[in-house]
């Protein structure tokens, strides 16, 4: 899931304290999850900005509302004309969400409430670890299932670096080797041999560092233009 | 104890947009201890009167023109 962290309010109350109609709109998938920018967090985000509003002697009406998903339309579009009738969206969804509801609110303004961290998961509550990069050519194959391109901090294809040091990496004692979990992984598999082999040369262009990136499934696209 | 943490973080959430933390208070007690329920009562409410007013409550006051024995 995408793991959000929710904004300071100083930063969030200068986005928005020059309007007077305020919608907080969460988002009730995984922003819900990590308790940053779901129907909740909303909510409580609202009356945080009106017991400041008030304060500061501020005339602001300020809603909040939460859907499922900000990143299919057909979630957020029957809520459209509502969701028009403000000022400024505050949203708490990831940042998919913004640009998604940006594009389409028209010359209503869009900010972000949230700052959009990763790719995470929930080994307990409370707790998100950053386990998958979304580089778009997976070799957890090739890798026990240990990814070194989110979980390794220089992100090497050819690791443990000099600064491995008891299976913990040398930025801090609280982040594990990637390469040393990989390894270890791979003498329980059996499959240690597999990092002897020669790995072409990777194709990061399928990172970020080919552009903005997309996937169209043509048997998908053309089902839903003819609907 | 997640209902003591939340606590701890209601308070921070107060204190940012400048309400006083000090009135948000959670006390463990058992439905058997009617008299330390009565003594915590007494000294949270008189608490409260000595930190005075909330802050909410002056500006709703003094956005409405009026006083605040005048507001229900």
């Amino acid at each position: 899931m995408i793991v959000g962290e929710q904004k300071p309010f100083e930063e969030i109350w200068e986005m928005i304290k020059g309007f007077r109609k305020v919608l907080v709109f969460g988002c009730n998938t995984c922003v819900a999850i990590c308790h940053a920018g779901g129907g909740k967090e909303a909510e409580i985000l609202a009356s945080l900005i009106r017991m400041k509003a008030v304060q500061e002697g501020i005339g602001m009406e300020v809603k909040h509302a939460a859907i499922e998903r900000h990143c299919e339309p057909e979630f957020f579009d029957p809520m459209m004309e509502d969701v028009k009738t403000n000022d400024v969206v505050l949203s708490t969804a990831c940042g998919v969400g913004v640009n998604f509801l940006a594009e389409r609110i028209g010359d209503i303004p869009v900010f972000p409430g949230i700052n959009t961290q990763f790719f995470g998961a929930v080994p307990k509550a409370g707790i998100f670890v950053e386990l998958c990069a979304g580089c778009g050519d997976c070799i957890l194959h090739l890798t026990g299932g240990i990814c070194p391109v989110a979980r390794c901090a220089k992100s090497l294809m050819n690791g443990p670096c000099g600064g491995t040091n008891k299976g913990k990496c040398e930025i801090s004692r609280d982040v594990d080797c990637a390469w040393y979990l990989i390894v270890e992984r791979m003498k329980k598999l059996g499959t240690i041999e597999k990092l002897y082999e020669i790995q072409p040369l990777r194709n990061w262009s399928t990172a970020t560092y080919g552009g903005p990136r997309r996937v169209i499934l043509e048997h998908i696209k053309d089902i839903e233009e003819q609907l | 104890m997640y209902a003591a943490k939340r606590v701890t973080y209601a308070k921070k959430l107060l204190s940012t947009v400048g309400i006083d933390p000090a009135r948000l208070e959670m006390y463990n007690l058992s439905a058997a201890m009617g008299p330390k329920w009565a003594e915590i009562c007494t000294g949270f409410t008189e608490k409260i009167r000595k930190l005075g007013p909330s802050p909410i409550w002056l500006a709703v006051c003094r956005q409405s023109g009026m006083k605040r024995s005048e507001l229900k």
